[in-house]
């Protein structure tokens, strides 16, 4: 730490702010520390430690609003950054604004989502990444990739009401990608908030299995199949949905859902919810940007849109209750949750009579927000399926669709669900497999 | 510029991670300023400022990197965090099949900075809201002859100044500003709309929005929407010729020869994460276009939204020729990946923030401009599509298999440009693609994007663009 802990920087933050006259304030620090290893053709490539803290703003006076961070964490310099924050405010046009809530609250940490055995990791991740890489090798890939992160964050808010509080979270995570012969590749992942939770060797299980059992891989005919997609797979699209939800998304006319509000969205199987703070959740804490408690937040009921992630100003222009989802600008997810329905994988990939099974996918990008119009590309263990059983290895294809008529299409989900959380999912999601009727595979020309 | 008390702090750095073992180590002091303003269909957002200062601290020890960062930026935390750095790469050297070596590229003391004739500090809040209105007054109540519901519009102006310091000798001291502008349009007629993106960036100071004509192109794009809404038509299935505009030329430059010609990647070292690629080692010289496929990235442009003059290895960028008449002539290379080519590094190695470990990146990827004038090349095209901006576009994690949809686009019979065309799809192998090129215009123009790449990700600012580009034989797919 500076010399400063993160109490101490809020009080100078709002001490300041509050002489200088503002209407509202929040003083949000956090500290962060993150242990690294990546590892490449089953050697290891880096290995990273990076300790930082960072203190974050928001000053409202007279319906002008501010907000900033800095590293710069000296006593001397915070009270600068504050004064020069309420200076730059003088030429601000007013804004939509919604004063901070006038009754203080206090903030006691979440007693889940924090390991202290995570603590503290850093030279024991080698180890773990070998256990990776040798399941990996032992069940068929020759050469593995991929790479541990190990980190808590601590985020302690004081607001010019009073509201206090602090909290911390800790994760572990590992992605690991196994290759087999030229272009065949599987992928595993283990996201855990605890150390107990966190399995290398199952991670790299998966990804040796997958890498193997897609040698001689080959391209599917273009059309419209039923996918099966994986947790993973299903995370990615479900992430953007949840992005759709966000008010300031719904405003800036991005979201597919806007005016959508107790109407059918999805198939009647989906339950989509958001959480502050949820057992086994790598993110998240129990207060947002705002100082407002979190909580657990219905997106989709049964199919149906219940309403939008809010922050206090886009709950106020909206006339309905705050969600606990600030982002001071935008409101955002946490902890996003989709309901497991009852089948199993073997039962899911029976049910197929022409259908594909999609383990990984990358770069998912969008059309138009408005209309959900995207497509992403598939990677790793791809399969077709025929007649209700796997009969090749799948490559050189592309999904594209409208997350509307997908996610409306749904015809099975598993019972069993995973945390997922990795280079193409940021918000971690509790996510089963996901069987969706009737999606368009493209492959490209030439 | 940095401060001495910064100077030294990097080189206490440097000198402890040596003193506890490391046989190389290098210090990165960066100090980052931003501010931005944004607003939401007029609507002033919450104006931000932010800084950031720190040190990244990468070192060899027993043949492994290791690399540590912090903010904290007392002289004792930056021994420890030295020490650090080096007990990392000590610890996981047990697990190492491939020990890190670096080339020999030669020490260098240097001290630069990207031109500014109007200072990139003196944008305040009040000087970008001003920017932004200008545009909102442009294109707002249908004044562009479109309705445009949904207008997110950002401007930013950011400054890096980066001192650089490793145990080789070289010492070099960066100055980085630039200002960038991103847009998000949404434009609805009846029940149809259409959806825009727009990036616009160069390094510099104020001057930048009126050098890139920023007000104007986003009005332009508005009225555009509104033109596409109501005349679009569906493009035509049989094989024709595409035309890609500068915009799509450098979208593909960079897609698909700037990633997959990055030395990393070729290596497997982004494999689990941006992927690999469809290249080998041995690729070079290999034959992947025709003789007009021609493509470079260039650290050097002036202005350019990725001018990098020396790397975060202390290394000079040097113009890079991936595709020279449509062969692999050269890849992105750090001083790690090229002493494993038995190479030199051509300065490719960049970091976006003190507590990120430099990597491969591109800077400014562009098609080389051929002999055409733009009317001529049109005249070229007896049926074909003219691809002039793009929405949706992806990649497969080896660069092989590739989609780009356009937004602005338009038929082009016995040459002439005819009706505007609706989400024209061009999905089409590498290969095939840089196979297909017939001619380049003279004309070249580059837009500014944000390169995703890196665990932790790293946005790399960057350039790509180009000529008019013309395949031939192409098969158009649907959305």
């Amino acid at each position: 730490m500076i010399g400063l802990d993160l109490h101490e920087l809020n009080d100078i933050a709002i001490g300041t702010a509050k002489a200088l006259g503002v209407d509202d304030a929040v003083a949000l620090s956090a500290k962060g520390t993150d242990s690294m290893i990546r590892f490449a053709n089953n050697s290891v490539t880096v290995a990273n430690r990076v300790e930082e803290s960072e203190l974050t703003i928001y000053l409202a006076r007279s319906r002008r609003r501010a907000l900033a961070s800095t590293s710069n964490l000296q006593s001397g310099a915070v009270k600068k950054f504050v004064r020069d924050l309420f200076s730059s405010m003088e030429g601000l046009p007013e804004s939509d604004y919604a004063p901070l809530p006038a009754r203080p609250n206090r903030f006691t940490p979440s007693s889940t989502g924090y390991d202290r055995k995570l603590e503290s990791l850093e030279v024991e991740l080698p180890e773990m990444a070998g256990t990776a890489i040798a399941a990996a090798t032992a069940s068929g890939g020759k050469r593995s990739a991929g790479v541990i992160n190990a980190g808590k964050v601590t985020v302690a808010i004081l607001t010019s009401t009073g509201t206090r509080g602090i909290d911390s979270r800790t994760a572990i995570t590992l992605n690991i990608r196994s290759f087999a012969e030229k272009e065949a590749s599987g992928h595993g992942l283990s996201c855990s908030s605890s150390l107990s939770g966190f399995e290398p060797e199952e991670a790299g299980r998966r990804a040796g299995e997958g890498a193997k059992a897609m040698r001689n891989a080959s391209e599917p005919e273009a059309g419209k199949y039923t996918v099966l997609l994986s947790p993973t797979v299903a995370s990615n699209l479900v992430e953007t949905v949840a992005g759709a939800a966000s008010a300031f998304a719904v405003d800036a006319g991005t979201s597919y859902l806007a005016g959508r509000v107790g109407k059918k969205v999805a198939a009647r199987s989906i339950n989509l919810s958001d959480h502050g703070v949820i057992k086994g959740g790598l993110g998240g804490r129990v207060f947002d940007d705002e100082g407002v408690r979190t909580r657990s937040n219905k997106i989709i009921e049964a199919g149906v849109l219940k309403g939008y992630l809010h922050n206090l100003t886009t709950a106020s222009k909206w006339k309905v209750e705050d969600t606990g989802n600030a982002g001071f600008v935008a409101p955002h997810p946490w902890n996003l949750e989709i309901g497991g329905g009852d089948s199993t994988y073997g039962e899911m990939v029976k049910e197929m009579n022409k259908g594909i099974i999609l383990t990984s996918n990358w770069y998912t990008r969008f059309k138009n927000y408005r209309t959900g119009e995207f497509s992403t590309v598939p990677r790793d263990g791809a399969y077709l399926v025929e007649g209700g059983r796997i009969t090749r290895p799948l490559k050189g294809m592309r999904m594209g669709d409208d997350l509307e008529r997908m996610f409306s299409s749904v015809t099975l989900l598993s019972k069993d669900r995973e945390w997922i959380q990795w280079w193409e999912v940021d918000t971690p999601t509790l996510c089963p497999w996901m069987q969706i009727g009737g999606v368009t595979i493209t492959r490209a020309y030439g | 510029m940095q401060s001495q008390r910064a100077k030294d702090l990097a080189e206490t750095g440097v000198s402890k991670a040596q003193a506890a073992g490391a046989t190389y180590a290098e210090a990165r002091v960066q100090k980052t300023w931003e501010r931005q303003f944004v607003l939401k269909n007029g609507e002033p957002q919450p104006s931000f400022f932010a800084e950031g200062y720190g040190v990244g601290i990468r070192v060899i020890s027993q043949g492994a990197l290791g690399f540590a960062a912090t903010n904290d930026l007392k002289t004792t935390s930056v021994g420890e965090l030295a020490r650090r750095a080096v007990r990392l790469a000590k610890a996981s050297s047990g697990l190492l099949k491939h020990r890190v070596e670096l080339d020999d590229s030669k020490p260098l003391q240097r001290k630069w900075t990207a031109p500014e004739t109007r200072k990139v500090e003196d944008a305040d809040s009040a000087w970008l809201r001003e920017v932004l209105l200008d545009i909102e007054g442009r294109i707002a109540d249908e004044r562009a002859g479109v309705r445009l519901p949904g207008r997110l519009l950002y401007l930013g102006a950011e400054l890096e100044e980066r001192y650089y310091v490793n145990s080789d000798g070289s010492r070099v001291e960066g100055r980085l500003p630039r200002v960038g502008f991103l847009g998000s349009l949404t434009a609805v007629e009846g029940s149809a709309t259409a959806q825009r993106f727009i990036q616009q960036g160069e390094t510099g100071g104020l001057e930048v929005v009126k050098r890139i004509d920023l007000v104007r192109k986003v009005e332009e794009e508005a009225r555009v929407m509104g033109k596409i809404l109501r005349e679009a038509t569906k493009p035509p299935t049989d094989t024709l010729d595409v035309l890609l505009s500068p915009e799509l030329s450098g979208i593909a430059a960079h897609e698909s020869v700037g990633h997959p010609q990055e030395a990393d990647r070729i290596l497997g070292r982004e494999g689990a994460q941006a992927g690999e690629s469809y290249l080998k080692a041995d690729s070079l010289g290999r034959r992947i276009g025709s003789l007009e496929a021609n493509v470079s990235d260039d650290p050097n442009l002036l202005h350019s939204n990725g001018f990098v003059p020396v790397d975060d290895e202390g290394v000079e960028g040097k113009k890079r020729l991936l595709i020279k008449d449509g062969i692999i002539k050269e890849f992105l290379q750090n001083r790690t990946t090229a002493k494993e080519f038995g190479l030199r590094s051509n300065g490719a190695a960049r970091s976006v923030a003190f507590d990120r470990e430099p990597i491969i990146r591109m800077s400014n990827t562009y098609v080389e401009p051929g002999d055409y004038s733009s009317d001529e090349i049109i005249k070229e095209v007896k049926h074909g599509v003219f691809f002039k901006t793009f929405t949706e576009w992806n990649i497969d994690d080896k660069r092989l298999n590739q989609r780009y949809v356009a937004l602005e686009a338009y038929l082009i019979e016995r040459g002439e440009l005819k009706g505007l065309l609706r989400s024209p799809v061009l999905e089409i192998t590498t290969p095939k693609l840089w196979g297909s090129v017939k001619a380049r215009s003279k004309h070249v123009e580059f837009e500014s994007a944000t390169c995703g790449k890196g665990d932790p990700q790293q946005g790399a600012p960057v350039w790509h663009g180009g000529p008019e580009t013309l395949l031939t034989g192409i098969k158009l797919g649907a959305r």
